[in-house]
């Protein structure tokens, strides 16, 4: 079900001083797909989550939940949360620590006064699902962390709500049980095929598992793309360097070249993608990601983007080294393969596809 | 949400209707000449009553009286509620109804048996003392100031108690656990992280006891008095009692210093505790606190708290219990003994209004509390979650009358109350319990409600459940711990309850404080103690079975048919 | 008058004669009896059983006497049918136009001044006088004129209700003073800086003197002999003097009694001789019915006089200059 939201505001008053938390947000969330809404604390994500739920109100706008009208300040709509239909997982998980698992998890259905049997199949059913078979009978607080972060899940999903909504449900668990929770949570969500609004500040968790993600800042929306083309071509250079590493270079456009454009800056001349067609003269912005580098000891030929400087650093990080060249004044940080064979002083090559680098507005 | 203004709207005018009447009729009373509410306005009651040489000597013993009183209570409390909560001490179940014993003695005779433990010419504790240290006098003086901190304080350490121990049990023990793990002892994690978190429930607890200890009229007139130490309840009572033709009105003018003072007071504890987020300690992991193992030292702290114990709660208690067998005050002696009797208990177990005044205290302690606790319920709610300016003025109102010194609020429920048909009614006793004992129910129920965190509740409306079902389902079974505080101080108040009973009471709706009070005043210290004693005998059986039903509860699985 | 007197001390004895008042009074079914005076339970239910009409006994503490009367008065929620209290207490009510005269005739025979006027009877005296311990107090030390009590011997000994605020006992003092018990002004003013200087313990009431006496905390207390006989068998004795002071007690009827025969019963009743003996009898109180006193030892034979009521501004300045004595460096 698609989510649509029209200029939604809402202030804080903090000792005094108005705080715009969410700023004329407009936004549709396509119906069926994992949406993520990213940013650092404050943004303003959480909070939108929380109007879309109905547990705070917005000062102005609108926001539709299929054909639903959930909240008009105009029109004086306001549908209480618990009549939205939805299924949320809260950061905390918010598993009630009097209640069994059993409990926790038909109590949605026990709220929509269904019949005991079909309360007990759909419990079942749905403990299967995320795979907390047996547990039924375990009192909530006696689960570790990812246990009970499924029970929220399944507690979430199992009245089959239109729209499942999450607040940073994975920050709570310890790395590596963040990862493998992330991977089950999509495959559980690709499974289902409902709308999943998701709300992070960990930029993996967005890429990961999204098909769109927003990108917020200080209670606006800054831009909205696949993680792919928020990954190699954002539009905007806060979120370029926000979704991942990324290495910003200064300089200026010197011409198009159809959808490319040389760019010239403190280390030489650059080819990138120019998808914001930036006009030659203009002074822009190039971001090339520290893993599209690629590295040589030798001269490889007259390539385009090809520089010489100097490795400044290198530290070992497991999978790969992390080095830093110093061409000129410029320091750029890069990934090298850790089977390379190179030491901390020696001069080395580095190249990139034009493809994989981008030219941002300032 | 659009609902909640109205169900604060409506909270205000229902706590505002029962605690803002009698007051106003006090301050109608305060401002009008004559003996009555309504009569041609005046000023004189305030240039009078504000004008005495002696006040500023009063206010300055009231001050000490009030802030000592709830630094006993507190610290007291706050120890026990540690040790009984938080420690492997054996017999913990035992020290925690003796905490709160003097909830459920009339202040009276709690008062009456430290001055025959205490007093300077024969107390006994004092004549046991001087023999074992071979003292010239006394070693101490009941009738100072610090004799009259030491019985309020312990008379209104149940208040904090039950405070401060639901508070200190739903403490999210990982908070102290990251402390030792950063390298603090165990004394260092108690006051850098344990109490600092807890600061809302102590706050709540030292504040409520000085809004009390400013009321109590008890300990000030049998303890004070005799010292020749006046504070505010008994300079009020001074100043009407001398004269045939007590003005009220006029007690009601100098209470209203009281009254402001309190409400001072509760502002001060909003302010300091308004970063409400920082002290949301229940979440869905620890629930349940693990217990600090006391190892070598657990017989000698088990011997602290038992002396402690003792001195302070069970001897009172046991020298209650003497003067009840014996014919009149006697010190003990073999004389004394030889003399004891049942006689006390028969006779009152004969007469026909103390067995009434039993039943009625009982049925108004049960039906009362529970009432009243509902009604805290959801005045906590809004005063917790709501927090709004709206929500502040709920929450002084439900302080109003219960701020206001014990001798005049009665006399201010009597003109409210004649104006309706329910004046002389047990109805009228039941209202007036439950708005003026408000805070009772409110200060326990807030406190645990401060701990439960938001989203427990939201998840439950998104999954569907309204206000009330969520309420039902959800944060009632996890305020329970504060739920069976509450009601437990709120029925042990209602069943010794004297300031509203003793006007408001008529006959067929006798009260046990009420027939204690005439005892007292008839001088019959034997039945008023076999009175007592049963008293405390039927409140405890109220807290224990609140205890357990309480326990009962939180084991509970709530499922829903 | 003396027929009349006679032909109801006849209605006591021969109750049938009585039946025309009792009749109604009996259809009214209950009175209703607001009294400050206490343990007076016995009484009560004694007339309810024996005269067939319900006796309803509100006990209502002398501080919130006025308060609550004139409450409900003003309100038109006045229950009581008979109203008893303090004089001074009662003289107020009736100038606030909440009594209605009656004179009863079981009055007859009460002294003049306890019947002159024509709404309320007194019928006793909370008569006050010293109270000590037998067992702590020697026979030779016990105080046979007020003046004793300035002996220093009793120097932190003494427990009495608080001069500067209770009502009772600043009328007791100034009583002694009005009723010429001392040779003069200055030996009485002198009596009272003594008896301050010997620090008194103060207390509320009358109520909470007896105990710190029987427990020998304090050896003698300004008290009332009554408790000599509710208190029994503690070691309780009154010092003799030549005469006991103490304020009357009135009994009236109410204006706008709900049931006015009953009422009226009540207090003929309550007038009688043998009411008064059960009063004396069971709670030691002194009573104006002719020839019945408390079983207390000595009491017939002393003189107990009433002390003039004083006004409430009488009391107020009294209670200051008791205040300033007492409670002065």
């Amino acid at each position: 079900m698609e989510i649509r939201i029209k200029g939604l505001i809402r202030n804080y008053y903090s000792e005094g001083k108005q705080i715009k938390a969410l700023d004329k947000v407009d936004l549709t969330i396509p119906a069926n797909e994992i949406f993520t809404l990213l940013g650092p604390s404050g943004c303003g994500k959480t909070t939108l989550l929380r109007c879309v739920v109905g547990l705070e109100n917005p000062d102005g706008g609108e926001i539709m939940i299929g054909d639903q009208l959930v909240w008009s300040s105009e029109k004086k709509i306001f549908v209480p949360p618990e009549k939205r239909g939805l299924g949320m997982v809260f950061q905390t998980y918010a598993i009630w620590p009097h209640m069994t698992v059993f409990d926790n998890v038909a109590y949605p259905l026990q709220t929509r006064k269904l019949p005991k049997e079909q309360i007990r199949s759909k419990v079942r059913k749905v403990l299967g699902f995320v795979q907390l078979d047996g547990f039924e009978g375990r009192p909530a607080t006696k689960l570790s962390g990812g246990q009970q972060q499924r029970v929220a899940l399944a507690r979430a999903l199992v009245a089959e709500p239109k729209v499942i909504l999450f607040d940073e449900p994975l920050s709570n668990l310890d790395a590596k049980l963040r990862e493998d929770t992330r991977k089950e949570l999509r495959r559980f969500l690709s499974e289902l095929k409902i709308t999943a609004v998701y709300v992070t500040h960990d930029r993996i968790e967005a890429l990961a598992l999204s098909d769109h993600i927003a990108v917020m800042r200080a209670g606006r929306i800054v831009e909205i793309g696949s993680p792919k083309k928020i990954y190699f071509n954002s539009d905007h250079r806060f979120v370029a360097d926000f979704i991942g590493r990324a290495n910003l270079i200064k300089g200026k456009v010197i011409r198009e070249e159809g959808n490319h454009a040389v760019f010239d800056s403190a280390i030489g001349q650059i080819v990138g993608l120019n998808s914001q067609k930036i006009a030659p003269g203009q002074e822009a912005m190039l971001c090339i990601r520290p893993e599209f580098m690629k590295l040589a000891t030798t001269e490889v030929g007259e390539g385009k983007n090809v520089f010489c400087g100097k490795l400044e650093t290198l530290v070992f990080i497991g999978e790969a080294y992390e080095g830093e060249v110093r061409i000129g004044d410029t320091l750029l940080t890069t990934t090298i393969e850790p089977t390379e064979d190179i030491t901390e002083g020696d001069e080395i090559y580095i190249s990139f596809d034009p493809d994989h680098c981008f030219l941002l507005p300032v | 949400m659009f609902k909640k203004p109205s169900l604060t709207f409506s909270l205000i005018l229902i706590v505002g209707f029962l605690t803002v009447c009698p007051v106003l009729m006090l301050l109608f009373g305060s401002f009008s000449e004559g003996l009555t509410s309504f009569g041609s306005f005046t000023l004189d009651k305030y240039i009078e009553g504000y004008t005495d040489p002696i006040l500023r000597e009063v206010l300055l013993n009231t001050i000490i009286f009030t802030v000592g009183s709830a630094l006993v209570a507190t610290t007291l409390a706050l120890f026990l509620a540690y040790v009984n909560t938080r420690t492997n001490l054996p017999f913990k179940f035992l020290f925690s109804i003796i905490s709160i014993i003097p909830m459920m003695i009339p202040h009276i005779l709690f008062s009456v048996s430290w001055v025959l433990l205490l007093n300077p010419s024969n107390g006994i504790l004092n004549r046991f003392l001087m023999q074992m240290f071979g003292l010239d006098g006394a070693f101490f003086n009941i009738y100072t100031l610090p004799g009259m901190i030491l019985v309020e304080g312990l008379l209104d350490l149940p208040i904090a108690y039950l405070i401060i121990a639901p508070a200190m049990r739903a403490f999210d023990v990982t908070l102290e656990e990251s402390s030792k793990v950063c390298g603090a002892s165990v004394l260092r994690t108690l006051f850098r992280v344990t109490l600092p978190v807890l600061r809302p429930a102590i706050l709540a607890a030292a504040i409520l006891v000085v809004v009390r200890s400013l009321a109590s009229f008890a300990v000030p007139s049998v303890v004070g008095m005799p010292g020749r130490i006046y504070v505010l309840s008994t300079y009020i009572y001074r100043s009407i009692s001398s004269g045939f033709a007590a003005d009220f009105g006029k007690a009601a003018a100098i209470g209203m210093s009281a009254l402001v003072a309190s409400i001072a007071l509760i502002y001060v504890y909003r302010y300091l505790t308004s970063e409400r987020g920082k002290f949301v300690t229940v979440s869905s992991r620890g629930f349940k606190p693990t217990l600090l193992d006391l190892k070598q030292y657990k017989f000698p702290v088990f011997l602290i708290v038992g002396l402690l114990c003792f001195v302070l709660i069970v001897l009172p208690v046991l020298v209650l219990f003497y003067t009840s067998m014996l014919p009149y005050s006697m010190v003990p002696s073999a004389r004394a003994f030889a003399m004891m009797s049942w006689n006390n208990w028969i006779d009152v177990l004969k007469d026909p209004i103390s067995l009434l005044s039993i039943r009625n205290s009982l049925t108004l302690g049960v039906v009362g509390a529970t009432l009243g606790v509902v009604l805290s319920i959801f005045v906590s709610y809004v005063i917790v979650k709501v927090r709004s300016k709206a929500s502040g003025i709920l929450e002084s109102l439900s302080f109003l009358s219960f701020s206001f010194p014990g001798i005049v609020i009665g006399v201010g429920f009597m003109w409210f109350f004649v104006q309706t048909p329910l004046y002389g009614t047990i109805w009228a006793l039941l209202i007036g319990y439950i708005a003026t004992y408000l805070p009772y129910g409110v200060r326990p129920i807030s406190s645990a409600f401060v701990q439960i965190h938001d989203h427990l509740e939201e998840s439950s409306r998104i999954c569907g459940a309204s206000t009330f079902y969520t309420m039902r389902r959800i944060v009632i079974p996890l305020l329970v711990p504060g739920i069976v505080s509450g009601w437990i101080l709120m029925a042990t108040m209602f069943v010794r309850e004297l300031s509203l009973s003793v006007v408001l009471s008529r006959p067929g709706s006798e009260v046990l404080a009420v027939q204690i009070l005439h005892f007292a005043e008839d001088g019959l210290w034997g039945k008023l103690s076999a009175l007592g004693i049963m008293m405390i005998f039927l409140s405890s059986t109220l807290v224990v079975a609140a205890t357990l039903i309480g326990k009962k509860l939180t084991r509970m699985e709530v499922v829903d048919t | 008058m003396k027929k009349l007197s006679i032909l109801l001390l006849g209605l006591f004895l021969v109750p049938s004669v009585f039946a025309a008042d009792l009749v109604k009074a009996k259809s009214e079914g209950q009175v209703n009896f607001y009294a400050n005076i206490t343990a007076i339970q016995p009484i009560v239910e004694e007339y309810s059983s024996s005269q067939g009409i319900k006796g309803i006994y509100t006990r209502i503490s002398t501080s919130k006497y006025l308060a609550t009367i004139l409450t409900e008065h003003a309100a038109g929620k006045l229950q009581a049918d008979v109203l008893q209290a303090p004089l001074p207490v009662m003289k107020i009510l009736k100038d606030k136009g909440v009594l209605v005269a009656y004179k009863s005739p079981s009055a007859t025979g009460y002294p003049d001044w306890a019947q002159q006027d024509d709404t309320i009877v007194q019928f006793g005296i909370e008569y006050v006088a010293m109270i000590y311990n037998k067992e702590m107090v020697k026979p030779e030390d016990v105080p046979t004129r007020y003046e004793d009590l300035t002996d220093p011997k009793w120097f932190d000994k003494i427990v009495m209700p608080d001069p500067s605020l209770h009502a009772t006992t600043i009328t007791w003092l100034v009583g002694l003073k009005e009723n010429k018990i001392f040779p003069s002004d200055e030996a009485w003013l002198k009596f009272v800086k003594g008896l301050a200087a010997n620090r008194p313990m103060f207390v509320k009431s009358f109520g909470p003197t007896p105990a710190p006496v029987e427990s020998g905390e304090k050896h003698l207390a300004i008290s009332m002999p009554k408790y000599i006989i509710t208190k029994a068998p503690a070691p309780l004795d009154w010092a003799r003097v030549d005469t006991l002071l103490g304020s009357p007690r009135g009994i009236a009827i109410s204006a706008k009694a709900p049931h006015p025969n009953a009422a009226r019963h009540f207090m003929d009743y309550w007038l009688t001789r043998d009411a008064m003996k059960m009063l004396a009898d069971k709670v030691g109180e002194y009573v104006l019915a002719p020839g019945v006193f408390p079983p207390i030892d000595g009491i017939s034979d002393v003189k107990v006089l009433p002390i003039r009521e004083l006004s409430d501004e009488e009391i107020h300045s009294w209670g200051n200059e008791f205040k300033k004595i007492f409670y002065g460096k």
